[in-house]
């Protein structure tokens, strides 16, 4: 009996043992990508036992969930794809929500699951990808015709290094101020087209018993997407930055950190908590009579609240008085990028062309309100209202420029940028929090 | 049972798979992060030797981390004490109590076997102006606007701000029950006869529970105070799902830090400099705990 329970305990022991060996040996080891310039073209790797090729997309909204209408197009190009391709590709989404979709992606590239597709804003986000590698070279794609589709090489530029293309744009959208048509004709507040005029209207508006100013400084982008807005106007050159011919104390820095106070002003009071949702929730529910921000959120506003397109009105973010010129835009597109380890490319590159193929781009700009990138024709008369106001201030730009977190010089430099004007907001002194960012540049920039 | 502890064999071969397992799983991970913490370090890329810089810059620099460790050490304080004597009333009423024991047992412990998670996005939704206390306040007419009320999550102002005070007590409410479990299996093994003798000797209920309980229960004091310690240190789940770190990295802890710095940043390097720094006070903590808190073992 004694030598029954040794053997047994043995027999258990070595189990254990093997189990725990067996689930080592079963991570795969870490490996890392070649440079981008040394990428080996990926392999087409035998598809699944039953033949098709699965591929997974990471995609930053709940497909299941949304009622954003660009993220419901989105899923329509995964059924219309999953359809088309039965028996041959499938691709499975991987969502996660905005705030969390660097990380979870971040996390993935580490352990070495980089998804087969991934949705990028270009600047310093997509450098993550590219320069170690992780994104693909698309440019021989491209060449099959693919590229003559789109509007012009111009779209291709965020996704460009180098000469070589890594990215493929789905849509355009400018940064514009949302405003509720009826609640400023009650106020007898006018369309604002200087800075005068933006803290007159919202005057009038808050003494009409109105919050004037719907914002999120609870995700940090949308209140610097306002500084942005402010940096640009009062003539900042960020060239001069990056190059350290001017610095972060800059009057025109600190013109716009001012004004950033003068119209906290005019916030929500729970604009230091609110995140994006809730505070462009505010704007479609009428709460507040204004919304900063990108014309994605169309999509979002018609989805949510469809009666509301009539009451909305766009214009473009104002001037600044004796500032620079005010006809230029905040611009940003979605972008898709490959995986330079995927071991299915010629299904990932079927699936990001049904992107950009005319059904989904007429969606885009008909429902989603978002600009589109190949040359389709669409209805203007069906798409939303706010997309002619859109293309209106568009068509009258004089120039582009890109979100300012998204075009210093990394990602963390942007995240500094955007911390120091939600710091203003809460209130610390100016100084103080441009001292942030100065000092981020003196150790890692210049 | 001696014939089996003297063999050599056997206890080479019980202990292995516990010593493989920690060494894989604990011990090699650690030893990996420390080294990664004196390296720049990205994941996409090999490490690259910095010397002390990250913890340099982490101890000097980073004004994140002078909040982080802010709220951690908070944090730590309010759930040591405020566990220690929720646990022990509960403990003590519990066991006094003849009727609904173990429901009421059950209730309290119940939180505990919840995702924290879920109960993260539950109370933040609760504690949300438009959405909670707020918004049901108003409707009660407390209030005129949900705004108007505590902004329960946002306010920014104090040393220890209003959120962080929040947090702790959601905590508070989450795992105290852990705590009161491990006082009541303390409790339950006095015997009765102890508390016998002290009626006798004119004790009342609060006396005994002085003088016979709580030094009677003090090993199991140190052990409780130690895992929350370590616990609220390491604190993660509620932070991240409640706030977020926010309003702009006010209520950030160190755990949530890491996060940040090593996922959002590819800073695996720097953030390993900081689970070091999580680790050494860990282990500092469960030292001074056990060196200060006596622990006399009586026969029970």
């Amino acid at each position: 009996m004694k030598n029954f329970k040794r053997v047994l305990a043995s027999i258990l022991s070595a189990g254990m043992m093997l189990g725990l060996l067996a689930g080592c040996a079963a991570a795969p080891a870490a490996s890392t990508p070649a440079p981008a310039a040394e990428a080996p073209a990926a392999e087409e790797a035998a598809p699944a036992e039953d033949g098709v090729q699965e591929i997974t997309w990471m995609f930053w909204d709940d497909l299941e969930a949304t009622s954003d209408l660009i993220s419901l197009g989105y899923k329509d190009v995964v059924d219309r794809f999953n359809k088309d391709y039965e028996g041959k590709y499938h691709v499975t989404p991987i969502t996660t929500n905005l705030e969390e979709y660097y990380s979870k992606l971040n996390a993935l590239v580490a352990a070495n699951q980089t998804p087969d597709v991934f949705i990028v804003s270009p600047g310093p986000n997509l450098d993550v990808y590219v320069n170690p590698g992780v994104a693909a070279v698309l440019d021989d794609y491209l060449a099959d015709g693919w590229k003559d589709t789109f509007t012009s090489d111009a779209v291709f530029s965020g996704g460009t290094y180098d000469g070589k293309i890594y990215a493929i744009p789905l849509n355009i959208a400018a940064a514009c101020v949302f405003y509720n048509t009826e609640m400023f004709e009650k106020a007898g507040a006018e369309v604002p087209t200087n800075w005068t005029e933006m803290l007159d209207a919202c005057e009038k508006l808050q003494a009409a018993g109105y919050t004037p100013i719907t914002i999120s400084a609870g995700t940090a982008w949308c209140l610097s997407m306002v500084a942005g807005y402010l940096c640009d106007r009062n003539g900042l050159d960020l060239d001069k930055i990056a190059s350290h011919e001017t610095d972060w104390f800059d009057d025109k820095v600190v013109n716009a950190a001012n004004q950033i106070v003068e119209l906290s002003k005019y916030f929500q009071k729970t604009a230091a908590g609110d995140d994006n949702d809730i505070a462009t929730a505010a704007f479609y529910n009428e709460e507040a009579a204004i919304l900063i921000q990108g014309s994605w959120a169309i999509g979002q506003i018609n989805g949510a609240n469809p009666e509301f397109e009539d009451k909305c009105g766009v214009f473009q973010f104002p001037a600044i008085e004796g500032g620079n010129d005010p006809n230029r835009l905040i611009a940003k597109s979605d972008s898709l990028a490959m995986s330079s380890a995927t071991k299915y490319p010629e299904a990932s590159i079927a699936f990001m062309k049904y992107f950009t193929d005319d059904i989904a781009q007429r969606y885009t700009a008909e429902k989603g309100g978002k600009i589109p990138v190949t040359k389709v024709e669409y209805d203007a008369a069906v798409a939303p209202k706010e997309l002619a106001y859109v293309m209106d201030i568009f068509e009258n730009a004089s120039g582009t420029f890109g979100f300012y977190n998204e075009s210093l010089a990394d990602t963390e430099a942007g995240s500094t940028f955007d911390n120091a004007f939600v710091e203003i907001f809460l209130g610390t002194p100016i100084e103080e929090a441009l001292q942030e960012i100065q000092d981020y540049y003196e150790a890692n920039v210049w | 049972m001696d014939k089996l502890l003297r063999n050599k064999k056997a206890i080479v071969l019980f202990v292995a798979p516990a010593f493989i397992l920690f060494t894989l799983v604990l011990f090699i991970p650690i030893l990996q992060s420390v080294y990664y913490s004196f390296c720049d370090y990205d994941a996409l890329t090999p490490p690259k030797w910095v010397g002390l810089d990250n913890y340099v810059k982490l101890l000097t620099k980073d004004k994140t981390m002078k909040i982080a460790l802010k709220n951690s050490v908070f944090f730590m304080i309010f759930s040591c004490i405020s566990q220690l004597i929720m646990g022990l009333v509960l403990a003590g009423f519990l066991t006094n109590i003849r009727k609904g024991r173990n429901l009421f047992k059950n209730i309290y412990y119940l939180p505990c076997v919840l995702s924290s998670a879920a109960l993260g996005l539950l109370w933040m939704f609760v504690f949300t102006p438009k959405l909670g206390i707020n918004a049901m306040l108003t409707s009660f007419g407390v209030f005129s606007d949900p705004t108007e009320g505590p902004l329960w999550l946002m306010d920014i102002k104090g040393y220890i701000i209003l959120p962080m005070w929040v947090i702790a007590f959601v905590a508070l409410w989450q795992y105290v029950g852990q705590s009161m479990m491990l006082y009541m299996a303390q409790i339950s093994g006095i015997s009765n006869d102890l508390y016998e003798a002290s009626y006798i000797d004119g004790c009342g209920k609060g006396k005994s529970f002085i003088y016979i309980t709580l030094p009677l229960i003090r090993p199991m004091v140190a052990t409780a105070m130690s895992l929350n310690a370590i616990g609220s240190l390491k604190f993660f789940d509620l932070i991240y799902n409640m706030t977020e770190g926010g309003p702009n990295h006010r209520t950030e802890v160190l755990a949530t830090h890491l996060y940040e710095q090593g996922f959002k940043y590819f800073k695996y390097g720097y953030a390993s400099a900081i689970g070091v720094v999580l680790l050494v006070l860990c282990l500092l903590m469960t030292f001074l705990i056990n060196k200060f808190v006596k622990m006399d073992n009586y026969e029970m």
